[in-house]
């Protein structure tokens, strides 16, 4: 980036630079323009995909930026979820049957807004007590770590009678999210995402996720930015799980276990691991190819009958989808890149042109 | 340029340390050891080099003094503060800056990027650290590579970026790890003149490793020889070429 000379240039490269971002929100945002005059069960497939897009772009911006795969943030997703439905669930249902919870949550009921703040927050402050003692680890062992956190999530949900309804589930959280609420959501998500990918935290961590040795002796507290993203898309995750809750209407621990898991990291995976534009190209696309596939389940009319693909081909259809793109392409169908820049080619031809006429 | 190189942003200061110090340094790895009691002081405005034969400790040596490798015994000190068992970031904080045998650039990020991001970690601000980046690069004769992705660097451009990586916002000493390795005799002068500079342009004390004997005599003002994790030798260049210990452990057998 050089000094720009003219105002002109400066627009253009500042323009250049958030390109990226700007192209992700219009896109997201036409989806969900086109997608809301649709049937209902549009607007129910679409708000699912938003907030999933939201749980993709909170990993991502963990696992893309430090390299390392975590299985846990479905973990800070049911904490989110969990703490925002303590909030906003009917007083005299809490006073029943959660007797656990503290007063304040226990006697009141508060908004939609503060309670996702609040299962935001309580993600982060877990992400921030686990982080401080498992962002040492690199590779496989910090995988592993993140992976025995979802295991005690799930299991601290399942049986904690008292203040999660235990295996019996959290009914009558307010059905508040429909589609635009979760497409606010998903830009301010995108927007975070991306505001951390080029801020100089991210650019750190970016470092240390190519080379942990040389990032250390280039000043670089590998810990301590780690520790950050990690807090960052753990909040990210938790606001996720809140929305998810006042989407379903309804809580059971076991909804954000092993099969949200795969889905999310699937998407990741699929997309490219390594770029925001990998995450939401994931999601786009596994949910196109899931969402085909649950069609074909049901069964298509085709020339007077009704043709059925036999129950599970979603799952395996998933399977067949993430083995070919490791396969063949293993960085993702984005090769972890950005959007490009539409207008480079056109310049430099224009360029090119006028170069023999000086 | 010379400017820009120390130009320090408000609140970054030139470390001030006169030396970079090990004293009676032991290094073991499960009963085996690797260095014993080795000890050396490197002076700013000097090249200080190290050599011996593969597997002499070298490296271990290195890793001692920046911060990767904490001594069984022996201290470590920078200007005259204990530094042992300091983390690797807090010595490139404090001025003690290295680059690596194997290159280990950041290789999915862009040359520019490469030096700049040291820049931020020394708490420079994203405009003055892509600035200082750019000067760096221009002095190791890599401006034209700035937006290069690093992994498809030519091997002995990776080594010059790695030397514009650690010579950011000027340390007090750099330890540069066999940068000639596979290097050609041309290379290899433009290397020398850059490893040359560097107490002069930075005044920036350098601890040099290399096998190459002809980039050794040429730059370094002192030299130490370690053989099986020992001090064998330690003096002026004329007089490591004459001694006779050095001789028969290292220098005769290039021949």
């Amino acid at each position: 980036m050089t000094e720009p000379l003219v105002p002109h240039a400066a627009r253009a490269s500042l323009l250049r630079r958030y390109w990226p971002l700007l192209a992700l929100c219009a896109l997201i945002s036409a989806i969900v323009a086109v997608g809301s005059l649709g049937s209902e069960q549009m607007q129910v497939t679409m708000t699912e995909m938003l907030i999933r897009l939201i749980v993709v772009v909170g990993i991502y911006l963990f696992i893309g930026n430090s390299g390392i795969l975590s299985f846990g943030h479905i973990g800070f997703m049911c904490i989110g979820a969990y703490a925002a439905a303590w909030a906003t669930v009917d007083p005299a249902w809490k006073q029943m049957m959660l007797t656990g919870l503290p007063d304040f949550l226990q006697q009141n009921q508060y908004g939609f807004l503060p309670a996702v703040a609040g299962g935001g927050l309580l993600a982060g402050l877990v992400a921030l007590i686990l982080g401080t003692a498992i962002m040492r680890l690199s590779g496989i062992a910090g995988s592993i770590a993140t992976f025995a956190f979802l295991a005690i999530v799930n299991s601290v949900y399942s049986n904690w009678e008292s203040v999660t309804a235990g295996t019996s589930s959290i009914i009558g959280v307010p059905n508040v999210v429909g589609p635009w609420v979760a497409w606010a959501f998903a830009i301010g998500a995108l927007v975070l995402a991306f505001a951390f990918q080029v801020s100089r935290w991210g650019i750190m961590l970016r470092a240390s996720r190519d080379d942990e040795v040389a990032a250390k002796s280039s000043a670089i507290g590998v810990v301590k930015v780690r520790l950050i993203a990690f807090v960052v898309s753990a909040v990210i995750a938790g606001v996720a799980g809140a929305l998810y809750g006042h989407f379903l209407g309804i809580l059971t621990a076991d909804t954000f276990y092993l099969g949200m898991t795969f889905v999310t990291l699937a998407m990741l995976v699929v997309g490219g691991i390594g770029s925001l534009t990998g995450a939401v190209t994931g999601v786009l696309v596994v949910t196109l190819v899931v969402e085909l596939l649950r069609h074909l389940e049901a069964g298509v009319p085709i020339a007077g009958s009704t043709v059925h693909l036999p129950q599970g081909s979603q799952e395996i259809g998933l399977g067949i989808v993430m083995a070919l793109i490791m396969v063949f392409r293993p960085t993702g169908l984005t090769r972890s890149r950005e959007v490009p820049w539409p207008f480079t080619r056109r310049a430099r031809r224009r360029k090119m042109e006028v170069a023999p006429a000086r | 340029m010379t400017d820009v190189l120390h130009d320090l942003p408000p609140g970054v200061e030139q470390p001030q340390a006169a030396e970079l110090t090990a004293e009676g340094i032991v290094v073991r790895f499960q009963g085996l050891t690797a260095i014993s009691d080795v000890s050396l002081e490197c002076k700013r405005h000097q090249v200080f080099g190290l050599i011996g034969p593969n597997g002499a400790g070298k490296t271990t040596l290195v890793n001692c003094l920046t911060g990767f490798q904490r001594p069984t015994s022996g201290r470590v000190r920078l200007g005259g503060e204990d530094t042992t068992g300091w983390t690797p970031d807090r010595f490139r904080k404090n001025g003690v800056a290295r680059t690596f045998q194997a290159g280990r650039l950041f290789r999915d990020m862009t040359v520019a990027e490469n030096v700049e991001v040291t820049a931020l970690g020394l708490g420079m601000s994203r405009r003055a650290a892509h600035r200082h980046a750019m000067a760096m690069l221009a002095w190791v004769g890599l401006g034209d590579r700035a937006d290069t992705i690093a992994g498809t660097l030519p091997y002995t451009d990776e080594r010059r970026v790695g030397i514009a990586r650690a010579m950011v916002l000027s340390p007090a000493f750099v330890l540069l790890d066999e940068p000639a390795a596979g290097m050609s005799d041309a290379e290899c002068d433009d290397l020398m003149h850059i490893i040359a500079a560097i107490p002069k342009e930075f005044t920036c004390g350098v601890l040099l490793i290399e096998h190459n004997m002809s980039v050794i005599m040429g730059v370094c003002d002192r030299i130490h020889v370690l053989d099986g994790g020992r001090t064998i030798a330690e003096g002026l260049p004329a007089e490591i070429r004459a001694d006779a210990v050095v001789i028969s452990a290292y220098l005769g057998m290039e021949g």
